[in-house]
């Protein structure tokens, strides 16, 4: 078997084996740990393969090409998977060490691991939407974990929202099918560019919708705080970290990939929606007193920056959009999990996450910036506001941590050295990415450059 | 037969679209299903070709195409999976606020809000008064 069925396998098997078991025994919580290392482990050796021999593609059930469903890995998607499957082991570890609190807690993880590693790994858009509402109806359970009420009504919003956001997207599918007659990625951009353009533009509405939705972007992000706030600092990490790539992976791909023309066509519209993402989210989340609530906020104005690179599109723009989602994705994760620790390290892990959303230089989101400036060096006007909301972002995080940090206003048991040996692990990487971006900086261009090929 | 299935289809989204704006979340569900329901409706209208059945081995040159009823058949079965799970939700909802009304859930969150921000204003005053 490859590891491309290898990704898939191994933790759907797992996920279905740790549904049946109680997931409150540590045992059973180390196992989900095993069985996602595992997942990540033949995700960094198909990596490693793509990366050396170029594309991997396979079709299911030994059906001849064409009929079967095709798999395939490329730059792009496992870059997102890489990321992915990394944000859930540590929120998994993270949780485990802290104690499960419900026993479909590490099954609901792995499930979800197969699904992202599915939507990242598959060239048929129906299998995307298959895999797609695999991770979101783990999600939604998982959104509920905690059981009280707040937890309760938040998870309520989040699955009406976001239903209604996934049968929108198979609309779309739907369309896309009736224009190009294939749903095999490759195949149905090729036919798109003698599609008329009115129907093609309804789609790309729809696609765009739909992953805004997921992404939490400006008009679409009002289930996002109530959420977020509401669900445990893991889950929130998982949300943030792992499921909401599932957002900006759709964006590049559907968008850069299938739908070049709609997205050059589109691309002052996407770059005003981002702007304004950027502003609102970093005003309101200067307004917060809570890190969760500031944290929540600043993931609407972090997405921002995204779309606008997404927007600006060509290479260097969809090299940024990458590298932008792939640090604000580690930065969730970690930041996330500090949440409601507390320690001696805990201050100093938090401050360098901080840094890294602020773009300061010696951690990781200071290159994403870079690029971001580099990508939009054309215009003055969106400079100005990447400016502004950077400056935002510096006087929201700080704020937060003089309120944490300084006046002690973080309440609670002090953090075991487990869980802070942890964050600290995820912080140092952050720091690591700062200090030799080379090989990221390398990996979003080659994922990159699928796209711009791939737009001819 | 088109236009048929692209008006069946609209008018049920409208509905669901309605219902899911209502304030009882019995409705929210139904709401969702509608949803559901009209984007299988699309599915199904975006393979429409007549023919015979699509079984090996194939006898006939003109077959219906199978694909887009393969995709309905999903979105049913992924449909119901979700219906299941949103009726589950909203019933641990109703049980742990003791309505089944959009609003009190909404409420709550408010009043969580509220109180965090009476003690952050307390918080301020007090700063002022201690720089004074």
């Amino acid at each position: 078997m490859t590891a491309l069925a290898l990704a898939l396998v191994i933790p759907w098997a797992g996920g279905i084996v740790l549904a049946l078991l109680d997931g409150r025994r540590r045992l059973v919580g180390w196992l989900a740990v095993a069985v996602l290392a595992a997942n990540l482990a033949a995700l960094v050796v198909l990596a490693a393969q793509v990366l050396s021999e170029g594309r991997v593609e396979e079709t299911t059930g030994d059906w001849p090409a064409g009929v079967g469903i095709t798999l395939r890995a490329d730059a792009l998607g496992v870059l997102f998977a890489v990321l992915s499957s990394l944000a859930l082991l540590t929120a998994t570890v993270h949780e485990v060490l802290d104690g499960v609190r419900e026993r479909v807690f590490p099954g609901l993880v792995v499930l979800l691991a197969t699904g992202l590693s599915g939507v990242f790994l598959t060239g048929d858009i129906f299998n995307f939407y298959v895999f797609f509402e695999l991770s979101m109806t783990a999600a939604y359970i998982l959104a509920t974990y905690g059981g009280t009420r707040r937890e309760l009504g938040a998870a309520l919003v989040f699955t009406a929202v976001n239903l209604v956001g996934t049968f929108v997207f198979l609309l779309s599918v739907a369309g896309l099918y009736h224009v190009t007659g294939t749903l095999e990625m490759a195949q149905a951009a090729e036919r798109l560019r003698d599609v008329d353009p009115n129907a093609a533009i309804l789609i790309a509405v729809g696609f765009f919708a739909a992953f805004s939705v997921k992404l939490g972007l400006f008009p679409f992000h009002f289930w996002l705080p109530t959420v977020y706030t509401g669900a445990r600092p893991a889950v929130a990490a998982i949300l943030s970290g792992g499921l909401a790539n599932i957002g900006a992976y759709g964006l590049l791909r559907f968008g850069g990939e299938i739908m070049p023309g709609e997205l050059t066509l589109a691309s002052t519209a996407l770059i005003v929606i981002g702007c304004a993402s950027i502003v609102y989210g970093g005003v309101l989340a200067v307004s917060r007193r809570t890190s969760s609530e500031m944290l929540a906020y600043s993931a609407i104005g972090q997405v921002g920056y995204v779309l606008v690179a997404i927007g600006v599109g060509g290479e260097v723009g969809f090299a940024a959009a990458i590298l932008y989602s792939i640090i604000n994705a580690l930065n969730k994760t970690l930041l996330f999990l500090t949440v409601e620790m507390r320690g001696a390290i805990v201050g100093a892990v938090f401050t360098l996450g901080a840094l890294s959303v602020a773009g300061v230089p010696p951690a990781a989101g200071f290159i994403g910036k870079l690029e971001l400036f580099r990508a939009a060096a054309d215009s003055p006007a969106v400079l100005a506001l990447f400016l502004l909301g950077s400056a935002l972002s510096f006087v929201y995080v700080f704020q937060i941590y003089q309120w944490d940090f300084w006046r002690g206003e973080r309440t609670g048991a002090l953090s075991g050295w487990p869980q802070q040996s942890l964050v600290a692990v995820v912080g140092l990487v952050v720091l690591a990415m700062g200090l030799w971006p080379e090989p990221l900086l390398a990996l979003s261009h080659d994922a990159a450059e699928v796209l711009a090929r791939a737009a001819g | 037969m088109k236009l048929a299935f692209a008006l069946a289809a609209a008018t049920i989204f409208g509905t669901g679209a309605y219902l899911l704006l209502n304030r009882d979340l019995l409705r929210v569900v139904l709401g969702v299903v509608l949803i559901s329901q009209s984007a299988v409706l699309t599915l199904i209208a975006s393979g429409l070709t007549r023919g015979a059945a699509p079984i090996y081995p194939l006898t006939e040159r003109d077959v219906s195409d199978p694909l887009s009823q393969g995709m309905a058949l999903t979105a049913i079965v992924i449909g119901l999976a979700v219906t299941a799970l949103l009726l589950v939700l909203v019933l641990r909802v109703a049980r742990a606020f003791e309505s089944r009304d959009i609003e009190e859930v909404a409420e709550e969150e408010a009043e969580h809000d509220a109180v965090l921000e009476r003690r952050d204003a307390r918080e301020h005053e007090d700063e002022e008064a201690a720089a004074r």
